[in-house]
């Protein structure tokens, strides 16, 4: 993989991190599941960015967007789960590691197969995500350790499939990746 | 999808412009208050310790304008969540819980320690909530970015990237308008042909298919900017880092020093309190 620059970096960190505060601020990173649960999304640039730019622009988009989940749920909050994100050490300590997991997992393929290490990344970042927020939500006592075990089962195993494949089809039409469909058009589409 | 037209007006937090003296202070000194009024809410063991900030944190309002209902009102649509909370902590307990049994209602008891549990969750929450309200009331956008980079400028002495993370926030701020747009176009045309954002029938993995056209393009069009703006960052030699000069300087005043004295000696008498109070 050709090294980024630093202004690069720093300035995909921004250009990312404002598509996590746009899906937080306009409710946009739910998909719908059954019985009024939904699984959520919003992670996903942070794992983009570790695997785009490396740990440190993982880390700035996950706090970013662990910041902004902070706030809406503050300033906003649109149900009763958001109102545990008003700690920091819940909404944005784990994210900003969120990145920081999905770069590590992608380096372990050593640049080979950059399909399947984007999508096992965005998994694995998800999972983190999600047992991270749930072990601290259970340290601080907000839900019993049964309750976060029935949530990781029903939500957070399909949440992790979902980040993989929104990870996959990132990296892949960003890097321009073949399929069986042929070279993504995306990539190859002008600003 | 609710609405076509939410991207409108874009704001983060909920600025209310004012001339008082909370106001005038510098980023840096806002964030150290934050800091100084987060720490013992989120750490504190005693519920006496966060009413204390929580108390703080109206006062801090008064003096800014912000009246304690604008900053409280997040707390109505939360007040499911504490009824949540109370039911999860009693039905589900906690293992080894030998404390004192408050209240019995068939298998349900009310333990002491269930008790502080659930009061603690409650107190902590309502004063996290009330503390970033004020704060985002008072701080603007602009004030939210440079004031990283001032706040965490002794760390830049140990080779922390204070103006990096600063300009990266300043930057998706800036991107934050054009990302909303490119969604509101996005979401319009695909809407248009009938896409249904996963509401529609099907199992999960069949619904994060239907994000797929919102999200892949979002997401691209923001990196592709991105890298039209580093290319002309990088054509103008910018470098950042140490010796560059900013267009914004913001001056410590000797309120300001005060200010921040204070915020230093409230942590520290906070933390304090609560150690007291748990011998």
């Amino acid at each position: 993989m050709a090294v980024s620059s630093p202004v690069r970096k720093i300035v995909v960190s921004g250009a990312l991190g404002a598509v996590s505060i746009v899906l937080v601020l306009f409710n946009i990173g739910f998909i719908p599941w059954f019985a009024g649960v939904s699984i959520t999304f919003m992670h996903v640039p942070a794992i983009i960015a570790g695997v785009l730019e490396g740990p440190a622009a993982g880390a700035v988009v996950g706090g970013i967007f662990g910041v902004t989940s902070l706030v809406k749920a503050a300033t906003q909050p649109q149900g009763p789960i958001d109102v545990f994100f008003t700690n920091p050490l819940i909404s944005v300590l784990p994210r900003i590691l969120v990145g920081v997991v999905g770069w590590a997992v992608f380096r372990l393929f050593r640049g080979r197969l950059t399909g399947a290490a984007a999508a096992t990344a965005g998994v694995a970042g998800s999972l983190a995500n999600a047992l991270l927020v749930l072990g601290l939500l259970v340290l601080f006592k907000a839900i019993p350790l049964a309750v976060a075990g029935t949530v990781f089962v029903s939500n957070s195993l399909i949440e992790s499939a979902a980040g993989g494949i929104l990870t996959l089809a990132v990296v892949s039409a960003w890097k321009g990746i073949e399929s069986r469909s042929g070279r993504s058009r995306l990539a190859d589409e002008g600003s | 999808m609710r609405s076509l037209e939410f991207y409108r007006n874009v704001s983060i937090g909920q600025y209310i412009d004012s001339d008082s003296r909370i106001h005038r202070f510098t980023p840096a000194t806002k964030y150290l208050w934050l800091v100084a009024l987060g720490v013992p809410a989120v750490a504190a063991t005693h519920p006496t310790v966060v009413l204390l900030g929580f108390a703080a944190t109206l006062a801090l309002g008064l003096a800014a304008g912000v009246r304690p209902g604008f900053l409280l009102r997040g707390l109505k649509p939360a007040l499911p969540l504490f009824v949540l909370i109370a039911a999860f902590q009693i039905i589900f307990g906690w293992p080894g819980d030998r404390s004192a049994v408050l209240l019995k209602l068939g298998p349900l008891e009310l333990t002491q320690r269930v008790l502080g549990t659930i009061v603690m969750a409650i107190v902590r929450t309502i004063s996290l909530m009330t503390l970033i309200s004020l704060f985002t009331s008072v701080t603007t956008e602009g004030e939210i970015a440079h004031g990283i980079e001032d706040s965490l400028s002794p760390l830049s002495r140990l080779g922390f990237p204070a103006h990096s993370l600063a300009l990266a926030v300043a930057t998706a701020f800036r991107f934050v308008p054009i990302v909303a747009g490119e969604l509101e176009s996005i979401v319009k045309a695909q809407a248009a042909r009938g896409a249904d954002f996963g509401s529609g029938r099907g199992g999960p993995f069949k619904k994060t298919r239907a994000y797929l056209p919102l999200f892949v393009p979002v997401t691209i069009r923001a990196l592709e900017r991105a890298e039209a703006l580093a290319e002309a960052m990088e054509a103008r030699c910018y470098s950042g880092g140490n010796g560059r000069t900013r267009y914004l300087v913001y001056e410590t005043t000797t309120a300001d020093s005060w200010a921040r004295a204070a915020a230093v000696a409230y942590c520290a008498a906070a933390v304090a309190l609560d150690l007291i109070i748990k011998i």
